[in-house]
């Protein structure tokens, strides 16, 4: 019986108890070892997000990289958390997707014993705790990740929120857009521009043009940085999107983006 | 004492009494496969029942809310660990309560210098057909009714607790007669109701032992719901997300019990 845990309600921590969590990762105290030297980690890139009426959009490529070879061409980058909430990664899969994992049981772990959901802000810092314990992998430059995380808070009127970290932890909330990853200057720059410039600013775009604004983002990224998949127009393989609105999220099909694409993008 | 077999015997017999005394007010429990689903319906004041356990595991429990918490945070942490190391596919409720709650159960009753559990629960685990749901009854003292696939050829897709064995068996008579598992959610909220309405009704001298009647039951139903009301939640079969686990409130609880 676990009555010495009665009260804990930090899913690591239970993990940890049971040594099921990687302490690899924690910084040790020599810090930077440089083990990094003649090993090149996989890369996951380019991810994108932004407010618009329908909610919040979190697009992402689906190039995984080492150094400069393509690993794999349909990984998924943006990740279900909760029924409202998305944690898009960017930096070492195998590091990110770990996380997502802790991430998204802590969550539930959380809601299943303490009967309410955890606190949009309390969700927030549990994923910058997992960054933080993650560090010693960054100094070893082995294990980078940069996170966005979109949720919806039911607060009030309700509204969602977007945030994105860096490597150590930090938490960013913005307001209209956020972009991580190698593809990231040229996304920024052309949301930067399409809120700005273009049109409407982004937070009043309707769906379908919120997807043509993510898709040619990543299209534009893809342009320069060979680590951003972009749109691959011969083996048909397009980002993911997925909406995050009140009623929850929405994973986008293939085939809409598809059609979007061809009619705006291509 | 243990050393004597008669008064150990004569220990465990007070005891089993004692917490039959405890648990003998409890509000009843029903839990049935429908068609889209599993309901768990009971009545109560002020306390939660009915818990989410894992992504397809639901649970109610009568007793003491501190045995109720302790239990139930054991099966949450052991589906939550299971989960998280291996799949949620590997989550199984058989695994989580005849290798992991029962045996703590029984140790916990027999150790008559320790306090025993004072629980009495149902789980239960929504499959991809109403013949493949499974419902265990898991008693204070380990033992294990289990009502699923592997328990016979046409096992009752339900399961119910409550105070006492009287009770129980009353509401599993009216189950056995009046359920059938490929029902609607409004049919399967009937039954449940009328299950709980059942086991609540207190013992008559008179044909005690039989179904009341509808009007007995309803009738009852109404008086009790004037100081209390109605629990339910459901282990939907084909909801999109993996999270199964919904609880029926608001609006849309009050439209199945009125309809």
């Amino acid at each position: 019986m676990t009555s010495e845990s009665l009260g804990t309600v930090d899913f690591p921590a239970l993990l940890r108890r049971h040594g099921l969590l990687n302490e690899a990762a924690l910084l040790s105290p020599s810090g930077g070892s440089g083990a990094a030297a003649g090993f090149t980690p996989t890369q996951a890139t380019t991810i994108l997000a932004f407010k618009f009426t329908g909610g919040v959009l979190v697009a992402g490529d689906r190039r995984a990289t080492s150094g400069n070879t393509v690993i794999y061409d349909r990984a998924d980058k943006v990740l279900e958390i909760d029924r409202h909430s998305i944690m898009a990664i960017a930096g070492v899969p195998a590091t990110a997707w770990e996380m997502a994992r802790v991430l998204e049981h802590s969550l539930q772990y959380f809601r299943r014993t303490q009967l309410q959901e955890m606190s949009v802000d309390g969700k927030v810092r549990a994923l910058s705790k997992l960054l933080r314990d993650n560090f010693g992998f960054v100094m070893q430059g082995v294990g980078v990740v940069v996170p966005i995380f979109a949720t919806y808070d039911f607060i009030g009127e309700g509204q969602p929120r977007l945030y994105f970290y860096d490597a150590m932890g930090a938490q960013f909330e913005v307001a209209e857009y956020a972009a991580t990853g190698s593809g990231s200057p040229a996304v920024r720059g052309v949301l930067f521009y399409e809120n700005r410039w273009g049109k409407k600013p982004l937070h009043k775009l309707r769906e379908e043009d919120a997807v043509t604004v993510a898709l040619r983002a990543l299209d534009t990224a893809a342009e320069s940085d060979t680590a951003t998949g972009g749109v691959d127009r011969n083996a048909r393989i397009f980002p993911l999107i997925k909406i995050i609105s009140r009623d929850g999220i929405q994973t986008l099909p293939e085939k809409q983006i598809a059609l979007r694409f061809k009619r705006t993008v291509a | 004492m243990t050393e004597e077999p008669y008064r150990w015997v004569e220990a465990i017999a007070n005891r089993r009494e004692y917490i039959e005394t405890q648990l003998a007010s409890g509000s009843p429990i029903a839990a049935l496969s429908y068609r889209d689903g599993i309901l768990f319906v009971t009545v109560g004041r002020a306390r939660q029942k009915l818990f989410e356990i894992y992504d397809r595991i639901a649970l109610g429990a009568i007793g003491h809310p501190g045995d109720i918490e302790r239990l139930r945070m054991t099966a949450i942490e052991l589906a939550s660990t299971e989960g998280f190391t291996r799949s949620a596919a590997d989550v199984s409720l058989r695994r989580l309560a005849f290798y992991s709650l029962s045996p703590v159960l029984k140790t916990a009753f027999e150790q008559v210098y320790g306090a025993p559990f004072l629980a009495r629960m149902i789980f239960a685990e929504v499959g991809a057909t109403p013949q493949d749901d499974l419902f265990l009854r898991v008693e204070y003292d380990g033992a294990i009714t289990a009502h699923g696939p592997a328990a016979d050829a046409q096992p009752p897709r339900f399961s119910a607790i409550s105070g006492t064995t009287r009770a129980t068996e009353l509401m599993e008579q009216l189950l056995r007669r009046d359920h059938e598992p490929d029902c609607t959610l409004n049919r399967a909220m009937k039954v449940a109701l009328d299950a709980w309405s059942a086991g609540s009704l207190p013992p008559t001298d008179e044909g005690d032992g039989k179904i009341p009647s509808k009007e007995t039951l309803a009738q009852h139903r109404a008086k009790e719901l004037e100081s209390s009301t109605i629990e339910a939640v459901i282990l939907e079969r084909n909801a999109p997300s993996a999270i199964r686990y919904r609880t029926l409130g608001g609006e849309e609880l009050k439209a199945l019990v009125s309809a």
